[in-house]
């Protein structure tokens, strides 16, 4: 399942290259994460909880950005298994200023298996795009509190 | 022998216990101490199992035990090869646990028992295992290719099988044919879905070291034997009993599941009774589906459209294992010529390994896809050759005087293909009268004119059925003088409790009514294979007629000596032996049987042993072909693909009918998932073999509201090859319904140009097609 968006930041590159790098900000703006713990620089194990269709569970997984390119790329892997299955989503990222602001592209595959998968299938795009959508727009919200 | 019964509408024996909710189901099993399993099963369709750690869910709440496949020892071994074949050179096997890989979603990992299903399912989320994901096998064709991921690393490839048959010289009836069509057909997968899933019950009794095991299987008798066999026990200590079995189709012939032996193998580790029932999710992925196949095919016809040469070279997904070896490929190879005369044939197959749940027979078993590739080719001629589809079918029958017919294949049963009896002609005529298809082109063209697309289909169909090896039965009159069958062929909703009854009734001079038909308990019979193949009612039936026969020899020697007439002077009738002609010279049945069980004083020696009973088996020297032609009408809504079948005609030649009320209902069954698999039904996979359609939201079955008004009428051509002259039908209804209601489809959207070559269809992939056919010229 391939996905992608662009969001319009109100804050210069340097800032949001800052934000989408600090595990605060990851943790409090990926929706249903429940843990996120640092192992290393950029690797953390991370718990979710994540609802697909009628189908809710706990994965358990890790949280990896690599390719790192400051202040415009990154590619961010989460993966995380559980009880109704498995996820993998790859993430990669584009900053550009745009104006005083900042251009963020981002393109999404995810892959889900067991029975998320199943029941979920056809409404893995939608989500995905919610809760992707509900990610940048949470990181907006803390642009200011986080400069 | 009198046939007062045999033919007649008799309402069935089973319908009132089962309609007042007394029958007994797998889940209806409930036993003292009864514990229950569940099954935890992979998420990748492949994957490396790098650890499994179950210590967790060994401490949760309720949790008795949980088994991996180092818990098994020699039950972890790959499961038995139930049917080789010379061409099958990788007959790979399925696990009970997977050892170190998973090969397709929904292959048990781990297996947990509880005190409830609930506590056993939450601790299945406790179990902890490590996947590497590997690539998948995920469509046939892919997996076929050079270079694909290998299900099985030990292979160079994923093909396990590569077959071919010939008849006559193919390559040369082409080059000399006026015409040459050429097609690429494809079949997708879809699921059997019987009412009553999968399910076993197993409690082992450690003083008499007996093991009794409840399984919703088409195959008790076998079932009994492996497991004997690899529980180290006699046969005879192991009773497996299929009881009211909600629906087989196929899937339930295939053993081992992996579940038919963790039940019984955790209930003797555990001393419990144990209990697994397959949930309905469980069912999409995790009990054998069928179908999906890819043919490249070829026809050479004269100038008027006599068939000279039938080319195919296909390829069938045999999913992650193949345990019951190459009958689906072998049956809808030789299913394609069908009712035609192909003087020059060439089928081969390869048998391809996918990520995928595995595949064995499904309703049809291969027959559907014969049929599929032969009709559509037929209609590719008529159109090309602008001849009427009907008449190129009626050019090319094989004639009622040309049997027995040799197709010069080898059938499934590994004996000739050799066609019995039958009227292809008749049925063929009968079925156009009953569809008003000389009507036809009128009435389509008026519905045109008001922009209405209609459509007629019309195919027809050889099905092979009653093959051996040999079914038995044991006829018992009991002191009551209620008779009382016990047959090893079990019953998932065919009636055979009524139709053996009736068999046996006829011949013993009794009602139906009186005779009480046992099926599917090795405690009662222990001989047999189990049903399927359209077979029971050819061989069981025929072996039910043998021992009644003998059961009425006995009960008129012994009826002799009371009534103090010849044996042969005796008649049976009404409950009663009476000397012919003079029915006051009378002995009920009941009293023979005790007389015949004397308690005291020397026994006749005519008598040969005590009671009235006997013991007799069937074993026919090859298959009976039954024979049938299919049409519809149907209706096509161009804005939304929808599909209205507005009339469904089958007319169908099983030899002599049994009862004509059972077959109705058989046929009627069959066509029902003939229409889900032609039109709404198909497991979908992602790219990586995940399945998408696993619930009924996604998985769609016709229901009432889609199911058309029937109109069936039989042919009855009997069998040469058994007594009863009978054939079977239990295959009859699915088989040519994706091949009559495309040709219909692409009758009622003629105007767009459409051509289509692939089933089961759907209303979005309908509508594709639609709109495909408008932008093309």
């Amino acid at each position: 399942m391939k996905l992608e968006g662009t969001n319009t930041l109100a804050a210069p590159i340097e800032t949001v290259w800052k934000m989408i790098n600090d595990p605060d900000a990851l943790r409090r703006c990926t929706p249903g994460l429940k843990e996120l713990k640092e192992i290393e620089p950029d690797h953390y194990e991370a718990t979710l909880n994540v609802g697909i269709a009628a189908v809710k569970g706990t994965y358990k997984g890790t949280l990896t950005i690599s390719d790192k390119r400051a202040p415009s790329h990154y590619m961010l892997v989460l993966e995380g298994s559980g009880g109704t299955g498995f996820m993998k989503g790859v993430g990669l990222v584009d900053l550009e200023p745009q104006g005083e602001g900042t251009l963020l592209k981002w393109t999404g595959d995810m892959q889900i298996g067991g029975l998320i998968a199943g029941v979920g299938q056809r409404m893995l795009g939608g989500v995905g795009k919610m809760l992707i959508g509900q990610f940048f727009k949470c990181l907006e919200q803390h642009l200011g509190e986080d400069v | 022998m009198s046939t007062r019964y045999f033919g007649a509408r008799v309402t069935r024996n089973e319908d009132p216990a089962l309609l007042t909710g007394r029958g007994l189901f797998v889940d209806d099993v409930r036993l003292p101490g009864m514990v229950h399993g569940a099954v935890l099963r992979s998420p990748h369709a492949h994957a490396r199992l790098r650890r499994v750690d179950a210590r967790r869910a060994r401490t949760a709440p309720g949790v008795l035990a949980v088994f991996t496949h180092a818990d098994l020892g020699t039950l972890g071994d790959p499961l038995p090869k139930l049917i080789p074949h010379p061409a099958l050179t990788h007959q790979k096997t399925q696990h009970a646990l997977a050892p170190d890989t998973v090969r397709y979603v929904g292959e048990p990992v781990a297996f947990v028992v509880a005190e409830s299903r609930y506590a056993a399912e939450d601790a299945c989320d406790l179990i902890e295992v490590d996947y590497t994901p590997l690539p998948a096998a995920a469509t046939l064709e892919a997996a076929a290719a050079a270079g694909a991921p290998r299900v099985h690393d030990d292979m160079d490839s994923n093909i396990c099988a590569h077959y071919t048959q010939r008849v006559g010289d193919v390559d040369a009836a082409f080059a000399q044919a006026a015409h040459r069509f050429r097609e690429r057909f494809v079949i997708d997968r879809g699921a059997s879905c019987p009412m009553e899933t999968r399910g076993v019950v197993a409690s082992w009794d450690a003083r008499t070291r007996r093991l009794d095991i409840w399984d919703s299987t088409q195959a008790p008798i076998p079932i009994r034997n492996g497991l004997a066999q690899m529980l180290g026990l006699a046969e005879q200590d192991v009773r497996v009993v299929a009881p009211d079995v909600g629906g087989g189709f196929g899937p339930k012939i295939m053993m081992f599941y992996p579940e038919e032996i963790l039940v019984p193998f955790a209930a003797m580790r555990l001393g419990r009774a144990v209990k697994w029932i397959e949930d309905r999710r469980e069912h999409l992925v995790a009990t054998n589906q069928e179908r999906e196949q890819i043919h490249d095919a070829e026809i050479a016809v004269d100038s008027d459209g006599g068939i000279l040469g039938v080319r195919t070279i296909f390829l069938y997904d045999a999913g992650a294992y193949i345990p019951y070896g190459l009958i689906v490929p072998i049956v809808a190879s030789t299913t394609l010529p069908g009712p035609y005369r192909v003087p020059n044939y060439h089928c081969e197959f390869r048998a391809v390994f996918t990520n995928k749940t595995m595949v064995s027979p499904y309703r049809g078993a291969g027959r559907p896809h014969g049929v599929f590739v032969m009709e559509r080719l037929l209609d590719r001629v008529a159109r090309e050759l602008r001849v009427d589809r009907a008449e190129v079918r009626r050019r090319n029958f094989i004639q009622p005087d040309e049997f027995p017919y040799d197709v010069g294949l080898i059938y499934q049963d590994n004996a000739p293909l050799r066609y019995d009896s039958g009227n292809y002609p008749a049925c063929f005529d009968r079925a156009l009268e009953l569809i008003d298809y000389s009507g036809w082109d009128a009435r389509q063209s008026t519905a045109r004119a008001a922009g209405r697309l209609l459509g007629c289909g019309v195919a027809c169909y050889v099905e092979g059925t009653g093959i051996g090896p040999y079914e038995g039965a044991r006829i018992t009159v009991e002191p009551s003088g209620r008779v009382f069958v016990a047959t090893g062929v079990g019953t998932q909703g065919q009636g055979h409790l009524t139709t053996f009854a009736q068999i046996a009734a006829d011949v013993l001079g009794v009602s139906p009514r009186d005779v009480t038909v046992r099926t599917g308990d090795t405690g009662l019979f222990g001989w047999g294979t189990g049903t399927f193949a359209s077979r029971a009612a050819t061989v069981a039936g025929n072996a039910v007629a043998l021992a009644a026969k003998a059961v009425r020899d006995k009960a008129r020697i012994v009826a002799a000596s009371l009534l103090e007439a010849p044996p042969e002077e005796i008649e049976l009738s009404n409950g009663n032996a009476f000397v012919r002609g003079v029915a006051s010279r009378s002995v009920t049945l009941g009293a023979l049987a005790r007389a015949a069980n004397p308690l005291r004083f020397a026994m006749p020696k005519e008598w040969e042993g005590p009671g009235l009973e006997a013991v007799r088996y069937f074993a026919p020297s090859q298959g009976a072909f039954s024979n049938g032609v299919h049409a519809c009408v149907v209706e096509v809504d161009a804005e939304t693909g929808g599909l209205t079948i507005e009339r469904y005609v089958v007319v169908h030649d099983c030899g002599r009918v049994i009862n004509p009320l059972i077959l109705e209902g058989q046929i009627q069954g069959g066509v029902a998932q003939g229409l889900g698999g032609a039109f709404w039904e198909k497991l979908a996979y992602d790219d990586q073999a995940q399945p998408l359609s696993t619930t009924f939201m996604d998985y769609l079955l016709p229901t009432a509201a889609e199911m058309p008004p029937l109109a069936i009428a039989h042919l009855e051509t009997p069998s040469p090859l058994n007594p009863l002259g009978v054939k079977g039908a239990g295959e009859a209804g699915v088989i040519p319904v994706a091949a009559v209601v495309v040709q219909a489809v692409e009758d009622a959207l003629a105007p767009f140009g459409i051509h289509i070559t692939e089933a089961p269809l759907s209303p979005s992939r309908l509508r594709q097609l639609i709109v495909e056919g408008r932008r093309s010229p």
